[in-house]
């Protein structure tokens, strides 16, 4: 029998059978379309950044620092221009900004820009429709429309920031390089440089990033050599240019694409081993006719080549109509991104991703079909004469070779899968780590489901009490011959322990967050504090209601390593978090040991101590190498301080600018300028008050309520919990649908009993309600098993690998079950509704 | 002469675990080309066993079985299909066709296990159909066919590759005695036509009254085998 035989009779056979497999090619689409949908999006996007990496960055290059230029930098760039370099100065910083309507302050981020020369490239869109010049002048800015919702200040309303007045002029539709800047997570206030001078935010110290974006003309040097002369500038600060668009971008973006694809994996996964369940119901009933050809001189690879070809023709087939879905979901991404980017319509459909998709539907398709498929080869052809003789017992050899077979076809599965996971990951270690974790939660729901099903029978068989005849019916159907439940509940639980895991993990991992400001820590954080606020602001906050614990004040100068033990630093190799300290950071005097803090070695000095003397953290002083009695030496603000370490320190508190890696003794860090951050713990009803009032008296402080915080967090986890639920849904979609499939794989089987039941006198509501009870087990034990599975992976995920705190909560678990009971009965009547309308005649006659 | 099937000590033991059922308890049979033999027995006297350990469709306990010079009982599945596709055909008591392939597909299905793939087997096939009467149906399906109609295409199926032997199980026993009566006419014109041994497992006394020879099973042996001048069947 050739293939072009073989492919006959597959098609003619999935056309008589085009029921069940319709529900199979669903399963296989809903993880297809999964799957094109991420990387499609995700290679789209990526497609969209590097053509418009000019315009996502506003420049050809841009440097960015957390310090003010010296004029030794500016007289560089100055340098830079004449040899036709141009170049626009942008700020970044967070503060606080209100409005008449609204009194208590919001926390804003800033972006300060030139407007005659922003941007060097893309459009930054305005409503009303005007030039960036005229609307951000000295008493002008523009907002967002989330900021000038919040602050419910129309267009021609008044703003106020750093306790000065200005007028809204526009909103801002679109920024072009809104991702490229930092310190984003607030609502977006712009403004000229002309009003954030006005405003005063701006000192040495300053939480503030500088950002320079520079155009390059056809006269000046090309990007690499202008690339080199910036670092040179500017060796502090991060230089990129337009080639590597944004890498944090890209990284988060290959990272996520990598997670998604993989989540899009198991919805396929879930939806082959539908195929292979249709496929082995399939080769059950077509037994008969595998026999007859076997017996009339077919071979088993023969044989083979018609249900391999079913089972390609499903694969793609699925595939393809996932691909469909995939588009779909494509175009579904841009909406949950759009805050950040604009994306264009002509970035929805990628023909390598849906080639991917396709590829990889096929593939487990066929892994996943492979069992049965194999079961072909263990037909006998005598069954045509004996078919009510129980099967002969084969011999020891015969077995172990035909179990070596499934054996083999495990191991292929595996590796394949594995492969698979490795493709879509780019990584052969995390290829691994998949398959072998699916195995694991795959045979892990295999056991739950066969001892569940097991003991409800038992239960059914030993109960003491007498359970209604419906229930008990309904009950007995989950062990009607070909009726696959328990293949059925590892599917459905596979779906329902996924989507949960990814539910609990991220909402432990959100209050893990919250729970880290236990009581006495600080709630609220004070930043950019002069030294004329410093007193007045400590006074305030002491005479404030809801006062829970002492304020702290601590001074922050902004200082840079310069040598270790009389090596300079260029000389010292210092890798990884180390080589934070090349560049300027804030650092600290104390004269008293702070609170939460220990020494390990060395000794606190005495207050009022002449000697310039520092204490280094634990971490910081093993990577510099330092204990008591070595030395350090700092630069800061042209000034070079050299301090001897008197001890090293362990502080276990949450901190807020200042970083306390290096504190110094007041005398080392005498006559610098200084800024000042406090942070202080409030009742939770308190906070608002003092924001006010802090804010009317200091307006260039900025207060951030963590809490606020912890809300622009927990919108970030939630939009990207969002979309993994998204996908992670194809997963139980998949399962209701391979329910749906078995349900309908067994539908002559319900017919025949339909009809004995209505010839018995059974009413239509009571055979449904029969099914019902049925279909609810099979959704109550699915999302029992996933439920319970995700509990555990979760509590292993949070506590073994990321470090948080996991703590049972029942509600999303009984949410859980009650919805996959929900789906469970909505798939199972979608695939037997029909079966109920049944007359009794037309079948008992064709028996 | 070589008889084209040998068969010596034949033994079937099902082993179902619990129990142990003796199905044939050692049979010697010689059956030389060209002879047409009825096998007959009881129910459960284990005639069906023998036909499908014969056609190698099963795998016997202990024994011999040389089919046409050929020792089958140690062969692999694929050769033992092999050899059934080039030597034996087939009629069984169900029809057993393809329901998803038409009457002309149904009949053609041997030769294309066996590689064929030209307009020589359309046209055996067709010539076939012709000789039981189904022309105007050879693109019916299954389905679309009466049970003797059914049995005509299986008939016609078994002649397909000219196999030296063929074998029927009970190829009645499903259809009214007007039809069985026509379907055993054919069987044995065809057989005639084509020079083949027919094996043919029966318990009607009628149809057995046709064979040059006559073997009876009981209880998984062999109670008598007799040679015998045919009836012509009515």
């Amino acid at each position: 029998m050739n293939w072009r035989i073989a492919s006959k009779i597959a098609w003619r056979e999935m056309r008589s059978s085009s029921y069940r497999f319709l529900f199979v090619a669903l399963a296989v689409a809903a993880g297809v379309g999964a799957l094109t949908g991420v990387r499609g999006f995700s290679q789209s996007f990526r497609g969209m950044l590097l053509s418009e990496a000019r315009t996502l960055m506003a420049g050809d290059l841009s440097t960015r620092m957390f310090a003010l230029p010296n004029e030794e930098q500016f007289a560089a760039l100055e340098d830079l221009a004449s040899r036709g370099v141009t170049r626009t100065w942008v700020t970044e910083t967070l503060s606080m900004a209100s409005s008449a309507s609204t009194p208590d302050p919001l926390l804003v981020s800033i972006k300060a820009v030139d407007p005659k020369v922003y941007p060097f490239y893309g459009n930054l869109r305005l409503e009303p429709a005007l030039a960036l010049r005229e609307a951000l002048t000295p008493e002008s800015v523009a907002l967002s429309e989330d900021l000038e919702l919040r602050l419910g200040v129309p267009v021609g309303g008044t703003v106020r920031v750093g306790g000065q007045d200005f007028r809204v002029a526009a909103i801002v539709a679109s920024e072009p390089d809104r991702m490229s800047g930092s310190l984003n997570v607030g609502l977006r206030l712009l403004m000229s440089r002309e009003a954030l001078d006005r405003t005063g935010l701006i000192r040495p110290g300053s939480r503030a990033a500088q950002r320079f974006l520079f155009k390059l003309s056809p006269q000046s040097p090309g990007v690499e050599e202008v690339r080199g002369i910036l670092r040179k500038i500017f060796p502090e600060a991060r230089v990129i240019d337009f080639r590597e668009t944004h890498p944090s971008i890209t990284r988060g973006l290959n990272r996520s694409t990598t997670f998604l694809s993989l989540v899009s994996l198991i919805a396929l996964i879930v939806g082959a081993l539908g195929v292979a369940m249709a496929m082995h119901a399939h080769i059950q009933q077509k037994m008969d006719s595998i026999a007859i050809m076997k017996s009339l001189g077919g071979r088993s690879g023969q044989i083979l080549r018609i249900y391999l070809l079913q089972a390609m023709m499903l694969g793609l087939g699925g595939g393809l109509l996932g691909v469909a879905v995939g588009s779909g979901i494509q175009a579904l991404f841009p909406a949950l991104i759009a805050k950040y980017f604009h994306v264009r319509p002509d970035a929805l459909f990628n023909p390598g991703a849906a080639v991917q998709g396709l590829a990889a539907g096929l593939l487990t398709t066929l892994l996943f079909t492979l069992p049965p498929l194999l079961s072909i080869r263990r037909i006998r052809p005598g069954i045509i004469f004996r078919r009510e003789m129980p099967e002969a017992r084969l011999p020891w050899r015969t077995r172990a070779r035909e179990s070596r077979a499934a054996w083999a076809a495990a191991g292929g599965m595996l590796l394949g899968l594995g492969g698979i996971a490795a493709w879509l990951s780019d990584s052969v270690r995390l290829g691994a780590w998949f398959a072998g974790g699916l195995v694991t939660s795959l045979i892990a729901l295999t056991l739950v489901a066969w001892i569940l099903l097991r003991s409800l029978r038992a239960f059914l068989r030993r109960s003491p009490w007498r359970i209604p005849a419906m229930v008990r019916h309904g009950m007995a159907n989950l062990y009607r011959p070909g009726n696959q439940a328990e293949a059925v509940l590892v599917a459905l639980g596979v779906g329902v322990m996924f989507t949960l895991t990814v539910y609990l993990v991220q909402r432990s991992l959100l209050e893990t967050i919250v729970k880290s400001a236990p009581p006495g820590m600080p709630n609220v954080f004070l930043l950019d504090i002069t030294e004329r606020e410093r007193e007045p602001l400590l006074e305030l906050i002491q005479a404030q209601p809801g006062l829970a614990g002492k304020p702290q004040i601590v001074p922050s100068v902004a200082a840079k390593l310069s040598g270790v033990n009389g090596t300079p630093l260029e000389e010292l190799r210092i890798e990884g978090w180390g080589r934070r300290w090349r560049s300027t950071r804030s650092v600290s005097w104390q004269e008293e040991l702070p609170e939460h803090t220990t020494i390990l070695q060395g000794q606190w000095w005495p207050k009022g101590a002449a000697e310039p003397m520092v204490s280094v953290a634990e971490e910081t002083a093993k990577i510099l190498n330092l204990s008591p009695g070595s030395r350090i030496e700092m630069l800061a603000s042209g000034r070079t301080i050299q301090a001897r370490v008197a001890a090293v320190h362990r502080t276990e508190a949450i901190r807020l600018g200042a970083t306390n890696d290096f504190l110094f003794n007041a005398s080392a860090l005498a006559g610098l300028p200084t800024i000042y951050y406090g942070g202080v713990r409030m009742q939770p009803g308190g906070v608002v008050a003092l924001q006010r009032e802090a804010y009317r008296r200091f307006p260039t402080v900025t207060v951030v309520n963590v809490v606020d915080a912890l809300e622009v967090i927990q919108e970030m986890v939630d939009q990207i919990a969002l979309v993994v639920r998204f996908l992670s849904a194809f997963a139980i979609i998949a399962g209701a649908v391979i329910l749906a499939s078995s349900v309908a794989g067994t539908r002559f089987r319900r017919i025949r009993e339909v009809v004995i039941l209505k010839t018995l006198g059974g009413t239509r509501r009571r055979v449904a309600r029969i099914f019902s009870v049925e279909f609810s087990i099979l959704g109550l034990v699915a999302g029992v098993m996933g439920s319970v599975l995700a509990t555990a992976f979760s509590a292993i995920l949070l506590k073994e690998l990321l470090d948080a705190e996991f703590r049972f909560d029942p509600l999303p678990n009984a949410i859980a079950v009650v919805l996959t009971a929900v789906i469970a009965n909505s798939a199972g009547w979608l695939a037997s509704f029909r079966i109920l309308g049944q007359k009794p005649l037309e079948v008992l006659r064709d028996e | 002469m070589q008889p084209i099937i040998h068969v010596r000590g034949l033994t079937k033991t099902i082993d179902s675990g619990s129990h142990k059922v003796e199905i044939l308890k050692g049979i010697d049979l010689d059956v030389p080309a060209g002879q047409f033999v009825a096998i007959m027995g009881q129910s459960g006297s284990g005639k069906s066993t023998l036909l499908g350990l014969l056609a190698g469709l099963d795998t016997p306990t202990s024994g011999t079985i040389i089919l046409d010079g050929r020792d089958i009982t140690g062969l692999e599945e694929d050769d033992l299909a092999l050899l059934r596709g080039r030597t034996i055909g087939f009629v069984f008591q169900s029809y057993q066709l393809i329901p998803t392939l038409t009457a002309e597909e149904n009949v053609l299905l041997p030769y294309e296990l066996g590689g064929g793939n030209g307009a020589d087997g359309v046209k055996r096939a067709r010539e076939l159909l012709g000789s039981v009467g189904l022309d105007d149906r050879r693109d019916h399906y299954p389905v679309q066919l009466s049970g003797g109609e059914q049995q005509r295409v299986a008939l016609a199926r078994a002649f397909m590759v000219k196999p030296p032997i063929l074998m029927a199980d009970e190829p009645t026993g499903n259809l009214d005695s007007a039809n069985g009566r026509h379907i055993l006419e054919l069987l044995i014109e065809l057989n005639r036509r084509e020079g083949a041994t027919l094996i043919l497992v029966t318990h009607d006394r009628t149809l057995a009254g046709s064979a040059s020879r006559l073997v009876t099973l009981s209880d998984g042996l062999i109670v008598s085998d007799e040679l015998r001048e045919p009836a012509v069947p009515a």
